[in-house]
């Protein structure tokens, strides 16, 4: 027989067993091609060309996503040879030398990763276009997407896949070479533990594990905590060992901690298991020490993965309601230029509510507001600042039922990052200066309400006043002003959008807004604001999913790969069990046991990591909590269910199997 | 009265072309109380045997009873559940789960029924005593000898106090010296609490430790022995005589 032939032969006899390992690559290949050709799809590239950092993200996105592909696909490559040790064996037990035994395999592996490479591209090029019109949608833009063949695109996966088998390859040669006959018969029993007696050691460990991660997470609670101003000199230090003690506390947990609970759990018994008990407590304390390591990287990545697309997702969800910051209303004319737009509207027929506000500004010094412990913050500008004063009859506009005494006065706007690194006290009183008056204010409230264009406010918190100071001060001022009033538009039907948007293009010149004479700013209507927002998050949305669903699938697969050589290895448990009478039905409540654990474990602990993580700081990047999170998790809880059903079905056919 | 009953047994391996009969036609009855042993040749059928008989395995034609309870028409979950309640088994190559202690491995067959703890450890604790192995109830299988791990497996047959206890090679395993205590073990347990115990082997020792030995041949019941009041001694000599009528041919003791 040939070196082909036997090449060939062995192929076919082990399609069954390494499909799994053919459709790792298949999808490696295909999600980096599809990333690549996107990239390269001109489609894509002219929307990108609207923003300035979505290509360096892109480009970015795509060196971490060859990151994990390597990643995954040397851990499965190593996966399957472990289980392929005896066969290696085998040739050379017939007499085969270990050169020839390495070129049957490199032979096998090349034609393999070269089938897969060939149709991983052809999925991964068409899957581009869905790729491409899922990002156009996200980004709302209306663009018909063209499929078109990128030879940079696959050059330069060409060149990361034939790295990768030629890594694969010395990593076999390396295997062989170093393996004698003996321990390759026996390379796939290794790291199994045997269980001795629980010591001292392990139980300190375990509860260090669980301490360690109580530690992060309370640490991670404090890390924006604005009681604790001295932490912002060292942030960047403080995340570390948030993440540090975190990631060591999962790895203790999973090596210590879970052993130490199952023993707790297993000693109470004294020997009367229950069937459980046989098939998930014990095979997974037996295995905790070669699995801890895996489990921890893929808790790890999971917090990571669902951390990051809840973050950004957060941002996508909130685009809107930041473009309220900018603009507070659908429309905004300032100083009364453009009133001509009201008009326009109005021959249009789109119903609208106008509030109109006098604006005049005083200097205010924050510092007089904020708490004692935090007057050290490097985050506090020390100093007066110009901060626009709107009437209390113009705020009822907004909220109708406020009121102010002589005397009083409150702060809005106060709202986003800067509300939550630096609160603002009410019941305080400050003097404001309006020119050269000092005019002493209690203010009663701080609000969050949005009132005033950015430009109008200057992205700074507005007092309200009582009409007759507003008065005053509006009198003492009137040379210093820029922006002396402000005309607030909202459509009542906001189907109307579209022809309001048009109508307002039109007045692009009366959008521009001289300051000082020297320079000019031009206000953008609300939906141009959140279009804005949208196009540069879309991108940051888009690569993140894609990169969570690069880690979803990695750890899924190398879950269930674990799984499978699991459920091949407890293959003769089984026949025991099943031998002495235990039915199919008896053996798999087990091991759904076993499979909530090694699934739901890491899953659980990994969305845990993830919730404290982005609940330390995700004000930083939206206005929506609960429901971008809760919808990232429930997606990426759905998606990962497919491994645990994959890996259960895996088992279900082995327990049948087995008599 | 009759444990175990087979009637007409046939087993066909293998399609039509190339079916092979293993089992031709056995009819075998076995009383309460007897230690039946099962001789004869590689390939002669015993293990086959053996597996119809205790459920594990179909045969092609014929009626096994076990306790008057007919296996055919049982489902998969049926025949467990009186594997598990009725059937004891003890395997040459032990069949201990490496992940438990040797208690736990004991306990198994209990797992999910629901008998008071109290009555299970008194049961345990009399099996160990006279299989003597109670010190070792707290090791792992890997940190105990060959011969206390089959003393386990025969705990463990025995612990739900089975009707008839099937054992596959048992001594297979072992040097001859743990073979014999098992084996003594086994004669003891089957006197003293009149356990029904069934046994393949090739070794014509453990078989003189039996009430009654079947010589199996191409798959038919050949010839049988009786102890009745013979010595072992006197037994083992009968078995050597029928071997060599046998034919040495193909045997592999």
């Amino acid at each position: 027989m040939t070196l082909s032939k036997l090449v060939f032969r062995s192929m076919r006899k082990n399609v069954k067993q390494y499909y799994l390992y053919f459709f790792a690559l298949i999808f490696s290949v295909t999600l980096c091609f599809s990333f690549t050709t996107l990239q390269y799809n001109p489609s894509v590239v002219e929307a990108l060309k609207k923003s300035g950092t979505a290509t360096a993200g892109f480009e970015a996105a795509s060196y971490i996503l060859y990151f994990i592909v390597t990643f995954f696909v040397l851990y499965a490559s190593q996966l399957f040879m472990k289980r392929r040790s005896k066969e290696i064996g085998l040739f050379q037990l017939i007499g085969m030398t270990k050169g020839l035994v390495f070129r049957l395999i490199a032979l096998e592996n090349i034609i393999l990763f070269s089938l897969a490479v060939m149709i991983g591209m052809v999925i991964g090029y068409f899957s581009s276009r869905f790729f491409a019109m899922v990002l156009l949608k996200i980004l709302e833009i209306d663009m018909i997407v063209q499929l078109k063949f990128s030879l940079d695109a696959f050059q330069q996966s060409a060149l990361l896949f034939s790295v990768l088998l030629i890594i694969i390859l010395l990593q076999m040669l390396w295997m062989i070479r170093r393996l004698s006959l003996l321990s390759l018969f026996t390379a796939a029993k290794k790291a199994d533990e045997r269980i001795k007696g629980f010591s001292i050691f392990q139980m300190v460990m375990g509860l260090i594990g669980v301490a360690l991660i109580i530690y992060g997470y309370y640490q991670s609670t404090m890390l924006f905590n604005v009681e604790k101003a001295s932490v912002y000199n060292n942030l960047f230090l403080h995340m570390l060992v948030i993440l540090g003690s975190t990631i060591l506390g999962t790895f203790l947990f999973f090596r210590y901690s879970v052993s130490l609970i199952m023993n707790i759990v297993r000693a109470s018994k004294s020997g009367h298991l229950r069937i459980t008990d046989v098939l998930a407590v014990t095979p997974i304390m037996h295995k905790m020490k070669s699995n801890s390591k895996s489990l921890t990287l893929i808790t790890t990545l999971t917090g990571l993965a669902v951390g990051i697309m809840s973050l950004a997702y957060i941002a996508y969800y909130s685009s809107g309601s930041n473009a309220r910051f900018a603009s507070p209303y659908d429309y905004i004319l300032l100083n009364d230029q453009g009133i001509e737009f009201l008009d326009a509207l109005y021959q249009e027929g789109i119903d609208f509510k106008k509030d109109t506000y006098q604006i005049s500004n005083v200097k205010l010094n924050l510092k007089d507001l904020i708490s004692e412990n935090l007057q050290d913050s490097p985050l506090l500008f020390n100093g007066e600042v110009d901060t626009a004063v709107v009437s209390l009859s113009d705020f009822h506009q907004i909220e109708p039922n406020f009121s102010l005494k002589e005397g009083e006065a409150l702060i809005t706007s106060y709202a986003n990052v800067l509300s939550e690194v630096l609160p603002l006290q009410k019941d305080v009183d400050v003097n404001v200066k309006s020119g050269e008056t000092e005019i002493p204010l209690h203010i009663t409230d701080i609000r969050k309400d949005y009132v005033l264009s950015q430009y109008a406010s200057d992205a700074s918190p507005i007092l309200v006043v009582p009409d007759n100071l507003f008065k005053e001060i509006e009198e003492q001022n009137k040379a210093q002003v820029n922006i002396h009033s402000q005309i607030g538009i909202n459509l009542k039907d906001k189907d109307d959008m579209e022809k309001a948007e048009v109508l307002y293009k039109k007045f692009s010149e009366d959008r521009k807004v001289m300051l000082d004479n020297e320079y000019s700013i031009i206000i953008n209507s609300f939906e141009e604001e959140r279009k804005e927002n949208v196009a540069s998050l879309g991108i940051t949305i888009f690569v993140t999913a894609f990169l969570g669903l690069a880690f979803l699938i990695t750890t899924g697969s190398i879950l269930y790969f674990k799984q499978m050589a699991e459920a091949d290895d407890e293959k003769s448990s089984y026949v025991i069990l099943r031998k002495i009478g235990y039915s199919t039905s008896h053996i798999m409540k087990g091991i759904y046991a076993k499979q909530a654990f090694n699934f739901g474990v890491p899953l659980v602990i990994g969305l845990s990591h993830s919730y404290f993580a982005v609940k330390s700081g995700w004000w930083l990047f939206g206005t929506e909590l609960v429901a971008p999170l809760v919808i990232t998790i429930c997606l990426y809880v759905a998606m990962y269910m497919v491994f645990a059903i994959l890996s259960i079905q895996y088992y279900k056919r082995v327990v049948r199997e087995s008599l | 009265m009759s444990v175990l009953i087979g009637r007409k047994i046939r087993k066909v391996y293998g399609k039509k072309s190339t079916a092979q009969e293993v089992l031709k036609g056995i009819d075998i009855e076995v009383q309460k109380g007897e230690f039946v042993g099962i001789m004869g040749p590689s390939g002669s059928g015993k293990t086959t045997l053996l597996n119809v008989l205790c459920s594990i395995d179909h045969p092609t034609e014929g009626i096994v009873e076990i306790n008057g309870q007919n296996l055919r028409g049982m489902k998969e979950k049926a025949l467990a559940n009186f594997r598990r309640e009725q059937l004891g088994f003890i395997f040459q190559d032990y069949n201990l789960l490496d992940t438990l202690t040797v208690k736990e491995n004991i306990l198994l067959p209990l797992s999910i029924s629901k008998q008071p703890k109290a009555v299970v450890e008194s049961r345990l604790k009399e099996l160990v005593g006279i299989l003597g192995i109670s010190d070792i109830l707290n090791k792992y299988p890997n940190e105990i000898s060959g011969g206390q791990k089959q003393r386990t497996s025969a705990a463990r047959a025995l612990i739900a106090n089975p009707t008839l206890v099937f054992a596959d090679e048992p001594t297979g395993a072992l040097d001859s010296k743990s073979a014999n205590a098992l084996l003594t073990n086994l004669e003891t347990i089957n006197q003293q609490k009149n356990a029904t115990i069934m046994m393949v082997t090739h070794d014509p020792v453990a078989a003189s430790f039996c009430s009654r030995v079947l010589f199996l041949k191409d798959g038919a019941i050949y010839t049988e022995l009786y102890k009745g009041d013979k010595t072992r001694q006197q037994l083992f000599q009968q078995i050597l005589n029928t071997q060599s009528v046998l034919g040495g041919d193909g045997y592999d003791a």
